[in-house]
């Protein structure tokens, strides 16, 4: 130890070139230079070019980061998919050294147990970044959890060095601000980027997926989101707590229901503690993850029903079909091991069984519609309301442009399932916001209706859709354009004009699903494209004024404002000046 | 439980929450704790575990005369390299081709052991001919095969004509044999098209496009989905009818700038009925509308995976850990982000790695530089905080008076509640100048089990670590000088003093320190302990002086400016030292 230090000493006493080249670098001398803080220091670190030959490309590189509750995914700006994942584990808030991990003993069934804590969800919290519910919220503690995961992916997937980069940030755009200032914080104290981009998610994925208007569904760890995008602007958020946690928990029931040891128990009192786990979190994730799929959707209900009562009807009609069609399938068990439980086990499930968590989660079809509170309404309904919401253009925009997004989204079967859903409720009820017996009374009566009524009760029953109606129209306005262009179609200028337009009808009014490469990718579609994000901050600006420097994006002019991300694109002198805003993290 | 042996680790003076900024958890008992008593740090607070580092993870400038944890050092990348074959790549080679490594280096998907290319040997289908020449005009075929697990590539349906570069094959094939373009080949066949003249580009182009729609949705992965995009996206940028605003209302929020206004409006007024001459002025970016252009329309029928899953086993689908290290794979179509089955994952080539030389962020001095050659471990530089701030060790003390009779205490021994314990601390002193040390801690431990800590003697020099053979040769002089250097050998001795050393050495000085560790019952209505709520762990601040002296040893001094006088030194930080488990119950 003390023959590698005087060596090291020695190295220091003379002048090496290295050295020689930080001096010039850094006319500070080190005597006089406060070294406690070195994150706050507010000299400019000098984007070196020492050793590295890639040193005048790094400029150019944008890092493109995209936060999630459960993982956080990075690269370079341009590529088509991030380089590294990173998913936050209990494993990051351990200490550095404390490699108890790797010891064999953890893996051992009832360790996790032991690591039970107070408050609520103890079971996945250390699973997660944040809790939107800012009022428990340790910022300074998502802060470091950001810090860590950041430095893990830059070492371990980015392989590069710590010379200040620009960066955007992928963020949903329900983050509240607080937390987005720690994260902010974080970033601009830790890494030092030159400046952060911030990016909404919905917007990201609108982008990902080649369209200007959407409707999100983003089935997510914490809740679901469906947002609608309407050139790409966020008009409409919705959300319900049906997400990815209520899955892994519905999942965690349905295997401690199996246990050998509670049925056992269950024959004695049925009474169960909510609260209590007999699995693990990972062992549970890892089964959602693996196992659990979604019951199809009957496309093609045979005779048409009565919207009066439908969801329970209509799980009534399809375990009835899933049974007929799969009756020697549905005899199939599936046996899973588990190993966190108290006595390592494997345990047989029907098949069926496994598509219940999805069910349970999403769908609680076995209730009615007036059970639900308004932040667990199914998600059909939820979707189906979104829309209803949204003006008549918009909507007609937003139905064919349906982006499924999350982590849920690759359960088996789901996607399909809520879109046959919603098409149906479409199909059934029209885009009439008023249900219930009232409502049909009046629909019935000839005498009550209106003109409007009128329409709207002939769409509703019988199965004539407003979309297939919306068609109808535009098809109408076809005609009529294409009329109205051979009498002024003689202009040679406009002929000139329409040449590098499209002239092709934007496709609206139908119910479409679309593919999002990502919102990740759609972000790195955009830092490549140069375009202006919401908000770009700097790093200056952020540790002198924080979020309180933000102005309110309405008083920001953004022509002025707006800086590209190309690279030399930025006027430092210019954007110094400008005001800056938190773009829809700040509205409020 | 696991025996616990006794740790110290050391608090990075760079993480101290007034650097941090805002006093973020106000709300938490922990910080109003700490407040009470006066800046305690403690170690069980969530946020501690981000800041405390183990002697040897840390470094230390030797010109700011501070500590350096990773989380405070600048990095330089000396030399990327694959960890497999211990090939060095080249820096320009990271951005086009991944961070992975590009030769033929694999993990295998299941078991992340190392791969290696084996032949496989088609069973001679004459068994016959069994001429010599056989085997050299035999066209073998290759697999990627673990030792470890058995796993072979071609239980996912894929083989390899040619036993090296297995890497740009494996880019050209799916899983099940298919063959897929990589993005190169795309571009090519793009260029083709395009340098097509006339009314054959035209042609050929719808003719692609309609195959594209067709089969285009199934055969589309994300890597052709995002390029398509791409290039869609800037021919429209490109276009000069499109005007400038493609992008322009991401950055729109207010309905202030006069393009985003006209354009509202003509989405209201617009449509077919609007004057073609006034739609010619809206020139926004319009939407990608074929699967050329990126759309993409997925297949929302999952049926026939549902009855994959149906038919396969629990242990054919991956595990999430597998799929977590899966690297992102270009090459399939949208699966959701996550192959599910045994069968659709791939080999993992592997991740490269890094040397790095590391800096000082404030003065920019290197700190530590390794060798460049892939192969030698060894550091050009490397200034770890070992060599400059004084180790501490820990050892259970078993006085024969207070602990019965005297049974050797074992280290992971677990403490007693509400009985006190002695353990002896042992500073050594790493470098050439003799230390002041000052030590400061809390008498009662944050948190629910506060554990009574006395340090007998908060106060004391450390000897200066001068040549081994200095020492031995002085010893017998030290010894007649009567400094209080205690002997195992003489009982009589052992009785703890308030305010003395229990033992010096050459460099080393150890003290003792008396704690009592609190009793773990839990009341009622109290939460259950949580993970290493057992420990006893004593925060301890750690103030250091010491003076350099100029012109003689340097050891110290790289920058000695002033050499007449002696220049004065001190570091201090917190440190945690976890003692041992209290028994439960």
């Amino acid at each position: 130890m003390s023959g590698l230090g005087s060596g090291a000493v020695a190295a220091g006493s003379t002048p090496l070139p290295h050295r020689s080249v930080a001096n010039i670098r850094s006319p500070h001398t080190s005597s006089n230079v406060n070294p406690s803080t070195p994150a706050s220091s507010s000299r400019p670190l000098p984007s070196s070019s020492f050793g590295s030959p890639s040193s005048l490309r790094a400029d150019e590189d944008i890092l493109i980061l995209e936060l999630g509750t459960r993982k956080l995914q990075i690269g370079f700006a341009g590529d088509a998919c991030p380089r590294g994942t990173v998913w936050f584990t209990p494993s990051q808030l351990r200490r550095v050294g404390d490699f108890r991990d790797w010891s064999s003993e953890s893996k051992t069934n009832v360790d996790w147990k032991t690591k039970k804590v107070t408050g609520e969800r103890w079971w996945s919290r250390d699973h997660e970044l944040w809790e939107y519910d800012v009022r428990e919220a340790d910022l300074g503690l998502i802060g470091d959890k950001v810090e860590r995961a950041l430095r893990e992916a830059l070492t371990r997937y980015m392989l590069i060095d710590s010379r200040p980069r620009r960066m955007v940030c992928v963020l949903p755009s329900g983050l509240p601000l607080p937390m987005l200032s720690a994260v902010l914080d974080s970033l601009f104290s830790r890494l030092q980027p030159p400046t952060v981009s911030l990016l909404s998610l919905p917007v990201a994925l609108t982008v990902g997926a080649g369209v200007r208007s959407s409707l999100i569904v983003d089935l997510g760890w914490r809740e679901t989101v469906i947002t609608s995008v309407c050139e790409f602007r966020e008009v409409n958020t919705s959300r319900s707590v049906r997400g990815g946690r209520l899955l892994v928990e519905q999942t965690h029931k349905l295997l401690a229901k199996h246990l050998p040891e509670n049925q056992k128990k269950k024959a004695d009192n049925t009474s169960d503690n909510a609260e209590d786990y007999d699995l693990s979190f990972e062992e549970c994730n890892d089964i959602a993850t693996r196992m659990v799929w979604c019951k199809p959707h009957l496309s093609s209900p045979a005779a048409p029903k009565s919207g009066k009562g439908l969801p329970t009807l209509h799980e009534q009609d399809e375990s009835d079909v899933a049974a007929a069609g799969s009756s020697t399938e549905a005899l199939k068990t599936v046996r899973i091991p588990l190993r966190s439980c108290r006595s390592p086990t494997t345990i047989e499930l029907p098949w069926e069984a496994l598509a219940e968590p999805s069910e349970n989660t999403f769908f609680d079809s076995q209730y009615t519609e007036s059970s639900f509170d308004d932040h667990e309404l199914p998600l059909p309904l939820l979707v189906y309301r979104s829309l209803l919401h949204l003006p008549l253009d918009v909507r007609a925009l937003c139905m064919s442009r349906i982006i499924f997004t999350g982590g849920c989204a690759s359960v088996l079967g789901l996607r399909g399932r809520i879109f046959g859903e919603v098409s149906k409720l479409i199909e059934e009820r029209g885009w009439d916001g008023v249900q219930g017996k009232g409502a049909d009374q009046m629909r019935a009566n000839p005498k009550l209706r209106g003109k409007k009524g009128s329409r709207q009760a002939s769409s509703g029953p019988k199965g004539v859709t407003s979309p297939s109606e919306a068609v109808e129209n535009r098809e109408q306005d076809g005609v009529w354009h294409d009329a109205a262009n051979t009498t002024h179609d003689v202009c040679p200028v406009e002929e000139q004009l329409k040449r590098g337009q499209d002239t092709r009808p934007r496709v609206q009014g139908r119910m479409r699903a679309i593919e999002s490469v990502g919102a990740w990718s759609g972000a790195s579609l955009i830092a490549h494209l140069k375009a202006a994000p919401v908000s770009t901050i700097e790093r200056e600006a952020w540790l002198q004024y924080g979020a309180a420097g933000a102005s309110k994006p309405s008083e920001v002019d953004q022509k002025s404002a707006r800086q590209s991300l190309g690279p030399g694109g930025l006027i430092r002198g210019s954007a110094a000046s400008n005001s800056w805003t938190l773009g829809v993290w700040g509205m409020n | 439980m696991a025996p616990l042996n006794p740790y110290t680790y050391i608090q990075c003076p760079c993480s101290d929450s007034a650097s941090l900024g805002r006093p973020s958890d106000a709300t938490s008992p922990t910080s109003a704790e700490a407040d009470d008593e006066d800046n305690t740090f403690d170690p069980r607070a969530p946020r501690a575990n981000f800041s405390l580092y183990p002697l040897e993870y840390l470094l230390y400038c030797e010109d700011c005369h501070q500590i350096r944890c990773p989380r405070c050092i600048a990095e330089e990348i000396a030399t990327y390299f694959c960890p497999s074959c211990l090939f060095e790549v080249p820096s320009s080679n990271l951005k086009s081709e991944g961070n992975r490594c590009t030769r033929s280096c694999f993990q295998c998907p299941i078991c992340i052991g190392p791969l290696s290319v084996t032949s496989i040997e088609t069973p001679p289908s004459d068994p016959n001919l069994l001429a010599p020449d056989r085997a050299a005009t035999q066209h073998s075929t290759y697999s990627l095969i673990c030792s470890y697990c058995n796993w072979s590539s071609t239980e996912i349906g894929i083989q390899f004509d040619k036993p090296n570069s297995i890497h740009a094959q494996l880019a050209k094939i799916r899983n099940g044999g298919a063959s897929r373009l990589t993005a190169k080949e795309r571009k090519e066949r793009r260029k083709e098209l395009s340098h097509r003249g006339g009314e054959a580009a035209v042609a050929a182009a719808a003719a692609a496009a309609a195959a594209s729609e067709t089969s285009g949705g199934q055969d589309m992965d994300l890597e052709t989905q995002f390029a398509n995009l791409k290039l869609f996206y800037n021919s429209q940028l490109a276009d000069p009818n499109a005007g400038d605003n493609g992008f322009s209302s991401l950055g729109d929020l207010g309905f202030s700038s006069p393009s985003s206004l006209s354009r509202i409006m003509n989405l209201y007024t617009g449509g077919k009925l609007h004057d073609p001459r006034a739609k010619s002025k809206l020139g926004a970016m319009r939407e990608a509308i074929t699967a050329d252009e990126g759309l993409l329309e997925p297949d929302l029928d999952e049926s026939s995976l549902i009855s994959q899953l149906h038919r396969s086993d629990f242990l054919d689908t991956a595990s999430s850990t597998q799929v977590c290290s899966q690297p992102p794979n270009l090459g399939e179509p949208h699966l959701h982000g996550a192959a599910r089955f045994n069968s659709s994952l791939r080999p993992a080539p592997y991740l490269l790695r890094t040397k790095r030389s590391k800096r000082c962020p404030v003065c920019r001095h290197i700190i530590s530089k390794p060798e460049a050659k892939v192969q030698t471990t060894r550091f050009r530089i490397r200034l770890v905080a070992g060599s400059y701030i004084p180790s501490i060790s820990i050892r259970r003390l078993n006085l024969p008076g207070s602990n019965g009779p005297g049974a050797p205490a074992i280290l992971g021994d677990l403490l007693e509640p509400l009985k006190p314990v002695h353990f002896l601390l042992t500073f050594k002193n790493p470098i050439f100048e003799s230390l002041k040390v000052t030590l400061g801690a809390p008498a009662k431990t944050p948190g629910r089990f506060p554990s009574k800590v006395t340090v007998l003697c908060p106060q004391f020099d450390i000897d200066a670590n001068t040549d081994v053979w200095d020492e031995a040769l002085k010893d017998n002089d030290r010894e007649s000088s009567g400094r209080s250097r205690r002997r195992a050998g003489t009982e009589s001795q052992f009785q703890v003093e308030v305010g003395k050393i229990w033992e010096r050495g050459r460099n080393w000085v150890s003290i003792v320190v008396e704690v009592v560790p609190a009793s773990l019952k839990l009341e009622q209505g109290q939460d259950l302990l949580k993970e290493d709520e057992d420990v006893l762990e004593i925060p301890m601040f750690v103030r250091i002086e010491w003076e350099v002296e100029n012109g003689g040893d340097d050891a110290t001094t790289g920058s000695g400016r002033d050499k007449d006088q002696k220049e004065k030194r001190e570091l201090a930080y917190w440190c945690v030292l976890g003692l041992g488990r209290i028994k439960q119950g």
